[in-house]
């Protein structure tokens, strides 16, 4: 077996042994990446140098004090996270050459936990999209059927995790953007809590939705890596005061009393039957180890994808308005003046989709619509906090499918942007209502994977691994697919 | 409802390319046509977390500071320590 077929918790117990080094482990990962990444396509860019100079000097320091669980572990960052020296192009003409002079608050503490950063991880263009397809540079591929897209927008982040070119992945999270690849790609994700991890250093797409994440072949280094990440941040204001359990030393897979809610919205029209059934049975798996089913109803679900399209892009056409040419990033060639260089250089730097999204943001804000629009999407949000709420004093946990469908051959929805949307349903009311969520794997349609996710109340992230460790434990955990 | 994209560019700044023009409306009236559909709900919009509610900073100075070097080289022209753009006062 090689190195990079190794979990994270594995990996930690071979270092912390000596079994193998940090050097070793983080060549055989390179190795991986270079083998399989031409036909993935999971990386914009890889840091093969710096990752073994870090590598080396880990080991050296392994050699004289006690590290963090996860010292020496190769991970891959998605590239709307800032990394000091190491360019951060959100998949976008506009930063094609952009490098930060400063690391995000996770990126600090990935580097204090002495990881080793093998490189960018593709994504669609500023996060925006669901099948990595909107990325400038280059089309992402479904490990598990190449022809398949690997989910979006962390499409890079899920793709490398499950090919081995990574060992876990940071993503990001506003609409589903962890847990839809995640599934779609036969791994774990975790959106947590809103506010729990700091946006310090995260590009912004939409900022009251966006929240970034662990991704892992198994939960139980989803835990590890969520554990590292999470925690107050004064460079965020919505960053919350809340003390953190370790994760990953209290998994517990004992589902014995838990109470699984079943909304009958998340398996109506436009789910596919095999995916309900996948997730039907499994989740009464759980029921013949003690845990109980509750029939719950969350009816604003139907105008979830409304508002969430509504809220999301006023939010972005706000945020992108600071790539204009003038302080980072591309600008274009030739200009008359101010107002010709700023039009010309956000039509040239931005995609298509970026261009819809800012433009629906416009629309949805400007004077005359406001009142229609995003004033009716941010009372919709409200309905749908409360109907969680009212969930939540019924059941412990929700679970629906974390997509509609497994994953789609790459070019069957870039025509009609609204069906590309429409497989964000299942995902999408868990940012407007700022709780967390998981995905796991819990079994194969067609040969392709299909996500289980649970939903759990603000700040229970330590049920919600639990639960999906119970899952895990009925399949095994996912292995490197081979490519 | 039919959009004007000319005109919710210009808002926007970009410019959409005439070619491109009939696609976009097509695309941004299907994309208003699905986001419209929403009930009439009253209430206050602007709820916050009471459990996690914000606190503002301290009206101090910052204390991350960076090099204004570094924090310049990014800028696409640059021209004794600060960024150059076209002429906008005549």
């Amino acid at each position: 077996m090689e190195l990079y077929e190794y979990s994270a918790h594995e990996l930690s117990k071979m270092l912390s042994e000596k079994k193998c080094s940090s050097e070793e482990l983080t060549k055989s990962v390179l190795n991986r990446a270079a083998a399989t990444d031409e036909k993935v396509g999971a990386y914009l860019t890889i840091c093969g140098d710096n990752a073994l100079k870090k590598a080396r000097e880990v080991d050296e320091k392994r050699s004289k004090e006690n590290l963090h669980p996860l010292a020496g572990i190769p991970i891959g960052i998605k590239d709307n996270i800032s990394t000091k020296g190491l360019l951060t192009t959100c998949a976008s003409k506009m930063l094609y050459n952009y490098v930060p002079p400063f690391d995000a608050f996770v990126m600090n503490k990935v580097n204090g936990a002495d990881m080793v950063v093998t490189g960018k991880l593709n994504m669609d263009e500023f996060a925006m999209g669901s099948s990595t397809e909107n990325s400038y540079f280059k089309k992402t591929h479904n490990p598990h059927n190449l022809d398949c897209v690997p989910g979006g927008s962390s499409g890079g982040s899920a793709a490398a995790v499950a090919a081995g070119s990574a060992v876990i992945s940071l993503g990001s999270d506003t609409g589903g953007s962890i847990r839809m690849p995640a599934s779609y790609c036969g791994v774990v994700g975790l959106k947590p809590t809103y506010g729990s991890v700091s946006r310090y250093g995260l590009v912004a797409f939409a900022s009251s939705l966006d929240q970034i994440g662990p991704m892992a072949r198994n939960v139980t280094d989803t835990a590890m890596l969520y554990s590292v990440i999470c925690g107050h941040d004064n460079m965020d204001s919505t960053s919350a005061e809340h003390e953190y359990p370790d994760f990953a030393a209290n998994l517990n897979s004992d589902v014995n009393g838990l109470k699984i809610g079943i909304p009958a919205e998340y398996f109506g029209e436009g789910v596919d039957d095999s995916v309900k059934e996948s997730v039907m049975n499994t989740v009464r798996e759980l029921e013949k180890q003690g845990a109980e089913i509750v029939e719950i109803s969350l009816p604003s679900t139907k105008y979830a994808l409304n508002a969430y399209y509504i809220i999301s892009s006023a939010e972005a056409s706000s945020n992108l308005a600071r790539f204009d040419g003038v302080k980072y990033g591309y600008r274009t060639e030739n200009y008359e003046n101010l107002i010709d260089m700023y039009e010309k250089t956000r039509s040239e730097g931005f995609g298509d989709e970026v261009k819809r999204r800012i433009m629906l943001g416009t629309f949805v804000l400007s004077s005359g619509f406001f009142d229609a629009y995003y004033k009716k999407a941010k009372l919709v949000a409200l309905e749908i906090v409360k109907e969680f709420n009212a969930a939540f004093g019924k059941c412990d946990v929700i679970a629906t499918p974390a997509t509609p469908g497994t994953a789609f051959k790459l070019g069957e929805n870039m025509g009609d942007p609204t069906k590309m949307y429409a497989a964000d349903i299942c995902t999408v009311t868990v940012n407007i209502a700022g709780l967390p969520a998981i995905s796991v794997p819990c079994g194969k349609v067609n040969n392709m994977p299909v996500g289980l996710q649970f939903i759990g109340r603000k700040f229970s992230e330590q049920t919600l691994l639990n639960t999906a460790l119970a899952v895990e434990e009925l399949n095994g955990e996912a292995k490197p697919v081979n490519v | 409802m039919s959009i004007d994209v000319k005109h919710l560019a210009k808002l926007a700044r970009l410019r959409i390319e005439d070619d491109k023009l009939a696609k976009f409306e097509k695309d941004m009236e299907s994309i208003v046509g699905m986001v419209e559909q929403l009930p009439d709900v009253s209430g206050d919009a602007w709820n916050l977390d009471p459990n996690h509610p914000m606190k503002l900073r301290e009206d101090t100075e910052g204390t991350d500071k960076l090099p204004r070097a570094e924090l310049l080289s990014n800028a696409p022209q640059m021209q004794a320590g600060c960024v150059v753009v076209p002429k906008t006062v005549e």
